[in-house]
C-alpha cells in the first residue's frame, strides 16, 4: 500500500511537471493563456470604461412654439441622458439627421401642446428612438419620461396620494460597465482554458505520443495519477490568471467589490477546477490542434449569453436552461454577479457552488473514461 | 479549386465549421430570444400592509405582461433572492400604507432593482415605475371623479403630458431582432477569417503548399485565386442563407431591399478573407495565426457599436473600430433595415469594406515566399 502510494506521487508529479513543461514550450498555447487570459479583461475594462452614454443627441420639432413647449425641451437638454443638439422645424429635416447618425432621438412638440394644458386637456408628445442601438432607445425613454413625470406634478399640482422612491442598489446608473464586466471576466477564464488545452491535447494526438492521453510506462493503469497531475499544472497556473481576472482586473477597473477576498478565492477553486476538467472532458473531440478555434470560437458568445446576464434567465426556452448546465461559466458568472457585485454571500451563492462540484464529479468521471479509450484503440 | 473541394470533403472539419456552426447559431439566438421582450419576469412583493389597496397594487403588477408576482414575507427574504438574481426587482409596501393615503399623510413605497441583469432590471425598472403612476393616479381620479369631473378631464389633470413613443425599425422592442441580426453576421465574420486563415495556413503545416503551387502551374495568383474562390463561393451562399433567414423566415423588418442586404453580406465576406489573408502573410504559422484571427475577430463583437455605442467609447479605442469588417457591415445594415435608405446611404460603407481587399497586397509576396520555401516552423 505504501509502494502505491509512493509510486502514485512519483508519477505525479513528473507527470505534473512534465505538462507544465509542455505548457511554457508552446508559443500558441502560451499567447492563449497568458496574453488572452491576462489582456483581455484589462481590455474590456478600457472598452467599456465610460458605462453610459451620456448626453446622447436628440432634435426637437417644436410645433407649438409655446413657453410650455420651451420649457420642456429646456428640461429635456437638462437630464443626464440627453442633449437637444438640434431644433428641426419639419420631420422630414429631422428624419435625416436621424438617418444620418447626427441625433439619435427624435421628439416632437405638436401644434396644440400649449392649448391643450391650458384648456386641462392631455397633450401628446411624440417620440422617434433610433433603434439601431438599444442604449438609445433606453436614454430617450428614460430622458422624456423623467421630463415628463416632472412636468406633470410642476402641471397638475394635485397632491400626490402616494410617493414612490426607485432604488438600484447595484448598478445605480444603469452602467454597461458594471454589467458586462461581471460577466465577461469569468467567461475569460474557461474559454482560454479550454482553447489552451485541446490545443495541447490536439498537439499530442498529432504527433502520435501516447501521452496525449496516458504516459507510456504505465501501459493503461493509473490514470487517475494522469487526469490528477496533468490537472494540477492547468490548475496551479489559472488559480493565479483567476485572482488576476476575478480581484485585480476589477479593482482596475473600478468594477465594485462587495464581497469578502475569501469568498472570491473561493468561489474561484471551484469554477478553475470543473473548468479544468470540462476542458479536459470537451478536448476529447479536438483531433487537430488547431480545428479548436475554427471549431468552438463561436462558444464564447453563447456561453456569455447563456450565464444569464443579458436576456433574463427566468426566461430562457428549457432546451437552453438544460444545455446551459454542460458550461461551469454558467454557474460561476451567476455566483460571481450576485456575490462580488451585488454582495450576497458564499451561503447565498451554494446552490451554484454545488452545481459546480457535480459538474466537477461527472467531468472527473468522464475525463478519466475518455483518458482510457484512445489506447485501447491503438 | 478542384484540389480545394477534396480537401474540404475529405476533412470534416471545413464542413463543420462553416455550415454547422452558423446553423447552430441561428438556431440558438432565434429561438434563445423568442419571446422578443421577456414576459413575466420575476418581481418580488412585500406587503407589509395587506390591505385592499396594496393587495390591488399586488394584483396590477401582477396583471401587467412583463411582470410576474412573487410574494415574500419580510424585506430581508426579498433582498436575498434579489441578491441571487432569483428575482429582478422587489418593492416594499409599507404598513399602514392605506390608513396613511386616506388621511393625506402621503406614505412613501420604495422598489428596489437589480440592474446588473440588465434587460430584466430595466423593463422591471419601466414596468414599476408606470405602476406607482398608475395606482397614484388611480387614487387621484377617485378623488376627482367624487368631485364631479369626468375621465377624461380627469386624466388630463392627473397626466398633463402623455408621451406617444415610436420606435423606428424595431417597432415591437424586439431583443430578438435587435441581438440575432447582428450576432448571427458577427459570427459569420468569425467563421470567415478563422477559415481563410486556416486553409492558407494548413497548407504550410502539413506541407502540401508546393504541391498546391504545382497544381496551379507555379503560379501563386492562379492558386489563391482557386482556394479562395471555394470558400467565396461557400461563404457567400451561406451569408445568402443567413440573410434570408433573418429577413424571410424570422420576419424582421426590414425597410430597404434584401439584394442590397446580400450585397452588404458578399462584401462584408470579402474583407474578412482579405484580414485573413492579411493574418495567414504576416504569421504564417498556422498555431500563431489563428490564436492571432481568434482574438481580433472575438473583438469584432465589442467594437461594432450595436451593444454599446462606439461614440460613448473612450476616444483612444474608438478610432479602431473601422478596422473590424463587421463594423462597417453594422453601419450598411442600419442604413438598409432600418432608415431603408439604398445604395446612397452606404456607398462610403462599401468602399470601406472594399479598401479591405488591399490588406492582402502588402503581405503578398511573404506569403508566396513562405508557400514556395516552406521556411516557417510548423509547429
Amino acid at each position: 500500500m505504501k509502494k502505491y502510494i509512493e509510486a502514485w506521487i512519483r508519477d505525479w508529479v513528473q507527470i505534473f511537471s512534465r505538462e507544465l513543461r509542455y505548457i511554457f514550450s508552446d508559443g500558441g498555447v502560451l499567447v492563449v493563456f497568458f496574453l488572452a487570459g491576462l489582456v483581455y479583461p484589462l481590455l474590456y475594462g478600457i472598452i467599456y470604461h465610460n458605462g453610459t452614454v451620456d448626453d446622447m443627441p436628440v432634435a426637437v420639432i417644436d410645433a407649438s412654439g409655446s413657453s410650455s413647449g420651451r420649457e420642456f425641451i429646456r428640461k429635456l437638454d437638462a437630464t443626464r441622458e440627453l442633449a437637444v443638439t438640434r431644433s428641426c422645424p419639419a420631420m422630414a429635416e429631422a428624419e435625416k439627421l436621424m438617418q444620418e447618425r447626427e441625433v439619435h432621438g427624435i421628439v416632437l412638440i405638436p401644434e396644440d401642446f400649449d392649448r391643450c394644458i391650458a384648456e386641462g386637456r392631455q397633450a401628446h408628445v411624440s417620440t422617434y428612438a433610433d433603434m439601431s442601438s438599444f442604449l438609445y432607445y433606453k436614454n430617450l425613454s428614460m430622458g422624456v419620461n423623467n421630463v415628463m413625470l416632472d412636468s406633470m406634478r410642476e402641471i397638475s399640482r394635485l397632491p400626490q396620494p402616494l410617493l414612490y422612491e426607485a432604488s438600484m442598489p447595484y448598478n445605480s446608473t444603469f452602467s454597461y460597465t458594471v454589467f458586462f464586466l461581471s460577466a465577461v471576466l469569468l467567461i475569460v477564464i474557461q474559454q482560454t482554458m479550454f482553447y489552451g488545452i485541446s490545443m495541447l491535447t490536439g498537439t499530442m494526438r498529432e504527433e502520435n505520443r501516447s501521452l496525449a492521453v496516458l504516459p507510456d510506462m504505465l501501459n493503461g493503469k493509473g490514470i487517475s495519477r494522469i487526469v490528477l497531475g496533468r490537472g494540477a499544472a492547468y490548475w496551479l497556473i489559472y488559480m493565479a490568471i483567476g485572482i488576476y481576472v476575478a480581484v485585480i482586473v476589477p479593482a482596475v477597473t473600478g468594477l465594485p467589490r462587495n464581497c469578502s477576498f475569501g469568498s472570491v478565492i473561493i468561489l474561484l477553486l471551484f469554477y478553475v477546477s470543473a473548468c479544468v476538467l470540462f476542458s479536459f472532458t470537451f478536448s476529447a473531440l479536438v483531433r487537430h490542434r488547431e480545428t479548436v478555434f475554427v471549431m468552438f470560437l463561436f462558444m464564447s458568445p453563447v456561453c456569455l449569453f447563456l450565464t444569464g446576464f443579458a436576456w433574463p434567465q427566468s426566461n430562457f426556452p428549457p432546451v437552453w436552461e438544460a444545455f446551459s448546465w454542460i458550461f461551469p461559466s454558467t454557474f460561476a458568472v451567476r455566483a460571481f454577479i450576485n456575490m462580488n457585485t451585488a454582495g450576497a454571500s458564499l451561503g447565498m451563492a451554494g446552490s451554484n457552488i454545488v452545481a459546480l462540484s457535480v459538474q466537477i464529479a461527472v467531468y472527473y468521471i468522464l475525463s478519466v473514461i475518455l483518458s482510457g479509450i484512445p489506447r485501447r484503440q491503438e | 479549386m478542384r484540389r480545394e473541394l477534396r480537401i474540404m470533403v475529405q476533412r470534416p472539419v471545413y464542413l463543420m465549421a462553416s455550415v454547422g456552426v452558423m446553423a447552430f447559431c441561428m438556431l440558438f439566438f432565434s429561438t434563445f430570444f423568442r419571446e422578443g421582450i421577456p414576459q413575466d419576469l420575476p418581481i418580488g412583493v412585500v406587503d407589509l400592509d395587506n390591505t385592499s389597496l396594496s393587495r390591488n397594487m399586488v394584483r396590477q403588477i401582477d396583471a401587467t405582461q412583463l411582470g410576474k408576482t412573487i410574494e415574500f414575507v419580510s424585506y430581508t427574504e426579498a433582498r436575498e433572492a434579489m441578491q441571487t438574481g432569483r428575482i429582478c426587482a422587489f418593492c416594499l409596501i409599507p404598513s399602514g400604507m392605506y390608513a396613511d393615503v386616506l388621511s393625506g399623510r402621503q406614505p412613501e413605497f420604495t422598489f428596489y432593482v437589480n440592474s446588473l441583469y440588465m434587460v430584466g432590471g430595466a423593463l422591471a425598472y419601466k414596468d414599476l415605475l408606470m405602476m406607482s403612476n398608475m395606482i397614484s393616479g388611480g387614487i387621484q381620479r377617485e378623488v376627482l371623479r367624487s368631485m364631479g369631473l369626468g375621465d377624461e378631464a380627469a386624466m388630463a389633470r392627473i397626466q398633463p403630458v402623455a408621451v406617444d413613443a415610436h420606435q423606428i425599425g424595431n417597432a415591437a422592442t424586439s431583443y430578438n431582432v435587435y441581438l440575432t441580426n447582428m450576432l448571427v453576421p458577427g459570427i459569420l465574420e468569425m467563421s470567415v477569417i478563422l477559415m481563410t486563415v486556416y486553409a492558407l495556413c494548413s497548407e504550410l503545416k502539413y506541407g502540401t503548399s508546393r504541391h498546391l503551387l504545382e497544381k496551379s502551374g507555379g503560379m501563386m495568383t492562379a492558386a489563391m485565386t482557386g482556394k479562395l474562390a471555394v470558400y467565396t463561393v461557400l461563404f457567400t451562399a451561406m451569408g445568402i442563407v443567413c440573410d434570408i433567414f433573418l429577413y424571410h423566415w424570422a420576419g424582421f423588418p426590414l425597410k430597404g431591399s434584401i439584394w442590397n442586404m446580400f450585397l452588404a453580406t458578399f462584401l462584408m465576406i470579402l474583407a474578412c478573407e482579405a484580414v485573413g489573408f492579411f493574418i495567414a502573410g504576416t504569421l504564417p504559422v498556422l498555431r500563431i495565426a489563428l490564436s492571432v484571427a481568434a482574438l481580433f475577430s472575438t473583438l469584432a463583437l465589442s467594437l461594432t457599436g450595436f451593444t454599446f455605442p462606439v461614440e460613448a467609447l473612450p476616444p483612444a479605442v474608438r478610432g479602431l473600430s473601422v478596422l473590424f469588417p463587421l463594423r462597417h457591415y453594422y453601419l450598411i445594415y442600419v442604413q438598409e433595415t432600418i432608415f431603408g435608405s439604398g445604395f446612397s446611404g452606404w456607398y462610403s460603407q462599401a468602399i470601406c469594406l472594399l479598401l479591405f481587399l488591399l490588406l492582402p497586397l502588402p503581405v503578398y509576396a511573404r506569403l508566396r515566399a513562405a508557400y514556395v520555401n516552406q521556411n516557417f516552423p510548423r509547429k
